[in-house]
């Protein structure tokens, strides 16, 4: 029993388990994570579902992972590599295009082409949103603070909220007020009259959450894509080295050099509570493993309604992560390829194969998308944002071959009837479809497909709902309010037992902030 | 310009305008009220069908603050006390119907949700609850001016610290409720509530009526915030013998106080000089001087139109120009032989959250929703129905032609309810977004003056740093809907407005 005793365990092996993990053990503590599947990586992982095609299946761009983690943790030593992924084109219905390059004046000259007032319009834009997300980039490492309680660590952090508040100018403090509430047709169409441009933009509002870009609240989810940073340069989108799993090989590495044990096939079923503390974990295999701390790093309505009995938590925390909303609205599509899709607006092998390419010709076209998705339909005509990363790393395919991550949008995860094969079938047809009218030798270039719905997230990556942040990044699931009101701050109802991962604050994308941030906490309690 | 002893002038004899005029004149002030059409009133004037006989335009009720009517002596002036609110009643496509009435332990409420669910009924009298505090938390918000970020000072700090008080009072559980309501969408509010569909549906209308919005907007919570503290609750209150008396006794009151009212009184521009409002310019071509002017108009016609953009400073103007205004709301009056067959109360056209919602995208696309969300209301033989979604800019139409449509609408939609409907008409009277630009100068005919969206209130309504009602223009206020406290008919706007100029150093 002895080597079943820890300091502390974290349920699951995603990149925030293995962060909170690895910040744990850098202090000291000895360290237990727990993963359901034979890999570790949640929803970072790399596969191979055709011999010699390697995909990042579920997540595929890193940008949003803190940079503070990554020194911390000395990921670059343990193998994290991220390469460049320079542009975005968007394909248009007239055969042009549209493209971003990795050049600021060919972006603009291409800009110019389409739109001279769009072109004048950019930069000052992109200056507005750099300094909007710098503003805010404060309070994603900041434990939200209770504004309910009289506590002192709550009015202290409210203190400090407060004077992060004066810091900032009148217009940043409105900046900010009007980017938490506006939606992004609202932002880009005060902006931008091109409608390639305002559609592509306006995707990066709506990812992973089940809105549209008309919706109030998504110009916040766009500046919190707008926070990704790769060496402090905002809005750089990279690729991993050996896909996303990459990420997070690189992160386990680290753990484990640190002392961390990380157990695979280790199917949590239980926490278990003594004297009203959690006190350890029950696996589905009968062990018992016993700690001082439980860190969960699965989606909240798991972390509670799962792995908690109803006894040792208030109703009133049970019914709130009953109502937390984790609608997944987002698909992937993974295609092995014998060759490079060839786009009609930029035909033959180009830079734009490097990049990402968007199928988002007017925001119209995505609200009209998701129109069908609020209705319990897949999107006919969804969002699509493609990377082929054997451009960028060419170990994910043998040589001469390619594989596309289709990124789509919206495939709802309450579809109505509820997702079959056939209809996942339906879904990866349309998907080709879509991308076969820009590139038409995409179907026969096809050897192999893997198509992965909401209900497939939930079922292989163990996310409730398969929504891609472990919970909407809506308003009232942000900052105090996520999960729930009172318990933001990393900790639960249940003393000894924590909660960081995606669905906690500052919310998802392979961020780490609040796996590290859980750890810090648990820290401080540390008697 | 002719000489004048105005010391302030009022554009706009709506009910905003008045209010604020009145309690101007009732502080002493000199005031002039300039009115483009023959009767004050705005939105609350009457008008007539051709046999002559009047109707509501656009309100089937409305009240006042109690305050307002308190501190301005309405009583005296001829308004009547407020009607007790008659029913509100979703009409479902099967001939059933989910009666609400908001009074507590309301029993036929009670049993009429319970056809749909039981515990939808046991949740009833708490959601009731909740709401009149989410509602009274909302009214204590209007009440206070909103302060300029982040240099808060002592004299905007210490209401918005009661205000902030006034949240906390509610407890911590509804303290978040109300917090978190406000953003959500109707149907994230109400699935929190309830579970029966038809009940669901039947709160969300009144949380999009009037709103450029569908069930699944967010921020849909605080409308419904907003249009129940209105309202006072879920069903419209008449007022007896028409909402123009709201704004009749208002103009007594202003009269008696010693203010003037001008009608038929257009005014064509808004004088300034040097940043630094002089007076009026009519239609007519006269010139009225004064050196304090509130604006009842909305805001984007007050700054660009009245005022025009070359005397304000350019990023102002952009970012007026972007105060969306998005009028989706039209109406068809008829007046009938009395064998119309609807009965009294407020009856909503609202089966499903999906039903409003889709009624919404085809505003979204600029098309006039084939299947809309009506909500019909009577006065005698007059039947009035409230259309939503018409949306003021129409893609494959224009209004002149459109408006026919409109009538057909409703009337196929109503028609399974009400058969004996169609046959009981004499006239009618169709108003459309176009009409309510034209004739109220209402931007966009927009009825709030500006959306009610998260975005566009509190410290950011009108504007972000202008929501004390001033503007880059000294002595230029705005006291209508499009400012903090505005939205419906509860005077909020133009007495907070007053407050700001009473304080205000000339």
């Amino acid at each position: 029993m002895t080597n079943n005793q820890y300091d502390a365990i974290v349920i699951g092996a995603g990149h925030n388990g293995l962060i909170a993990g690895a910040y744990l053990a850098r202090a000291g503590k000895k360290v237990a994570v727990l993963e359901r599947r034979e890999v570790v990586g949640g929803a970072a992982v790399t596969a191979e579902p055709f011999p010699g095609y390697r995909f990042s299946q579920f997540s595929y761009v890193v940008s949003l992972l803190r940079p503070e983690i990554i020194r911390d943790l000395e990921l670059p030593r343990h193998g994290l590599k991220i390469l460049p992924l320079p542009s975005t084109v968007t394909p248009m219905d007239n055969g042009d295009y549209l493209a971003a390059w990795d050049d600021h004046d060919l972006t603009r000259q291409e800009l110019y082409r389409h739109s001279p007032r769009d072109a004048e319009a950019s930069d000052e834009y992109g200056r507005v949103m750099a300094r909007a997300a710098k503003a805010i980039k404060p309070i994603i490492g900041l434990v939200p603070p209770d504004p309910s309680s009289l506590s002192l660590r709550d009015m202290k952090g409210l203190l400090k909220l407060g004077q992060y508040g004066k810091s900032l100018s009148e217009k940043e403090l409105y900046q900010i007020a009007k980017l938490l509430t506006q939606s992004a047709a609202d932002l880009l169409n005060d902006w931008f009259e091109f409608d390639p441009l305002k559609g592509t933009k306006s995707a990066s509002g709506i990812i992973g959450t089940f809105l549209g870009p008309n919706s109030p609240g998504t110009a916040y989810v766009l500046l919190h894509h707008y926070m990704g940073e790769i060496d402090g340069a905002f809005r750089a989108w990279g690729f991993c080295k050996n896909g996303n799993g990459g990420v997070t090989q690189a992160i386990a590495s680290s753990a484990r050099a640190l002392g961390v044990d990380i157990r695979t096939n280790a199917s949590v079923q239980q926490v278990i509570v003594k004297g009203g503390r959690a006190a350890g974990v029950a696996l589905a295999n009968g062990d018992e493993l016993q700690a001082k701390v439980v860190i969960s790093a699965a989606d909240p309505k798991r972390s509670f309604l799962q792995f908690v009995e109803k006894q040792h938590l208030p109703d009133e925390f049970v019914q709130q992560i009953k109502n937390f909303r984790v609608r997944g609205s987002s698909g992937k599509v993974n295609l092995a390829l014998s060759e490079l899709p060839d786009f009609t607006c930029l035909p033959g092998e180009g830079p734009l194969h490097r990049g990402a390419i968007s199928v988002s010709p007017s925001m119209e076209y995505i609200e009209r998308a998701y129109d069908e998705a609020k209705y319990g339909q897949f999107a006919k005509n969804p969002y699509i944002d493609m990377i082929i990363p054997s451009m960028i790393d060419r170990d994910m395919a043998p040589p001469g071959q390619h594989v596309m991550s289709c990124f789509v949008q919206y495939a709802p995860y309450d579809i109505e009837g509820g997702w079959d094969d056939a209809k996942r079938d339906a879904f990866g047809e349309t998907v080709i479809s879509t991308i076969e009218r820009y590139a038409p030798n995409i179907r026969r270039a096809i050897v192999g497909k893997q198509v992965i719905t909401p209900k497939d997230i939930e079922d292989i990556a163990g996310i409730t709902g398969g929504n891609i942040f472990h919970g909407e990044l809506l308003l009232h699931q942000l900052f105090f309010l996520r999960p729930a009101p009172q318990w933001a701050d990393f900790r639960t109802p249940l003393p000894g037992y924590y909660f960081g991962a995606s669905g906690a604050h500052p919310g998802g994308g392979v961020m780490g902030a609040a796996g590290k941030m859980a750890a810090q906490e648990v820290l401080k309690d540390w008697k | 310009m002719s000489k004048s002893n105005y010391d302030v002038i009022v554009v706009g004899a709506g009910h905003n305008g008045l209010v604020a005029a009145t309690y101007l004149a009732k502080a002493g002030k000199k005031v002039l009220v300039l009115e483009r059409r023959e009767h004050a009133g705005g939105q609350l004037a009457s008008r007539a069908f051709d046999d002559g006989s009047r109707f509501d335009p656009l309100h089937a009720g409305g009240q006042l603050r109690p305050d307002i009517v308190r501190e301005l002596g309405l009583a005296r002036h001829g308004l009547a006390a407020a009607a007790p609110a008659p029913a509100y009643v979703s009409l479902l496509a099967d001939g059933r119907r989910l009666q609400l009435s908001t009074a507590p332990g309301d029993a036929r409420t009670l049993e009429s949700i319970r056809q749909f669910s039981a515990a939808d009924a046991a949740r009833w009298p708490e959601f009731v609850a909740f709401m009149d505090k989410a509602a009274a938390f909302l009214d204590a918000a209007y009440r206070t001016p909103m302060p300029r970020l982040p240099h808060v000072g002592l004299a905007e700090g210490w209401p918005l610290a009661k205000l902030a008080w006034t949240l906390r009072r509610l407890g911590g559980r509804d303290m978040f409720r109300v917090i978190r309501s406000m953003s959500m969408s109707a149907l994230e509010f109400t699935e929190e509530w309830f579970e029966s569909e038809e009940l669901k549906a039947a709160i969300a209308a009144v949380a999009i009526h009037g709103h450029t919005l569908g069930s699944m907007s967010a921020g849909t919570g605080y409308t419904l915030m907003h249009n129940w503290l209105n309202r006072g609750g879920l069903a419209h209150r008449p007022v007896a013998g028409g909402s123009v008396h709201l704004a009749e006794a208002l103009v007594a009151a202003f009269i008696a106080h010693g203010g003037e009212l001008r009608t038929s009184a257009g005014v064509q521009r808004i004088l300034v000089d040097r940043q630094r409002v002089g007076g009026v310019r009519l239609d007519s071509g006269e010139e009225i001087a004064a050196s304090t002017v509130m604006s009842a108009v909305d805001p984007r016609h007050t700054l660009l139109g009245l005022v025009g953009a070359p005397e304000l400073p350019p990023e102002f103007v952009w970012e007026t120009q972007s105060i969306k205004m998005r009028g989706a709301v039209a109406k068809v009056h008829l007046q009938t032989d009395g064998s119309h067959g609807v009965p009294a109360g407020t009856l909503a056209i609202a089966p499903t959250l999906k039903y409003l919602e889709r009624a919404f995208d085809a505003a979204k696309y600029g098309e006039i929703a084939a299947q809309p969300y009506l909500e019909v209301t009577t006065a005698g033989d007059v039947v009035s129905i409230h259309f939503q979604s018409a949306p003021y800019k129409l893609r494959h139409a224009d209004w002149a032609h459109a408006r026919g449509n409109l009538e057909q609408l409703a009337f196929d939609t109503l028609a399974p309810h009400f058969p004996a409907l169609k046959a009981s008409v004499r006239h009618s009277r169709v108003i459309t977004p176009a009409d309510l630009e034209r004739d109220l100068g209402l931007t966009e005919g927009d009825l709030n003056h500006g959306q009610l969206i998260l975005d566009q209130m509190f410290f950011m309504r009108p504007l972000p740093g202008w929501s004390n009602h001033a503007t880059p223009i000294h002595g230029l206020y705005l006291c209508g809907s499009g400012v903090h406290g505005g939205g419906g008919i509860s005077g909020a706007a133009g007495r907070n407005a007053v407050q700001m100029v009473l304080k205000a150093k000339p």
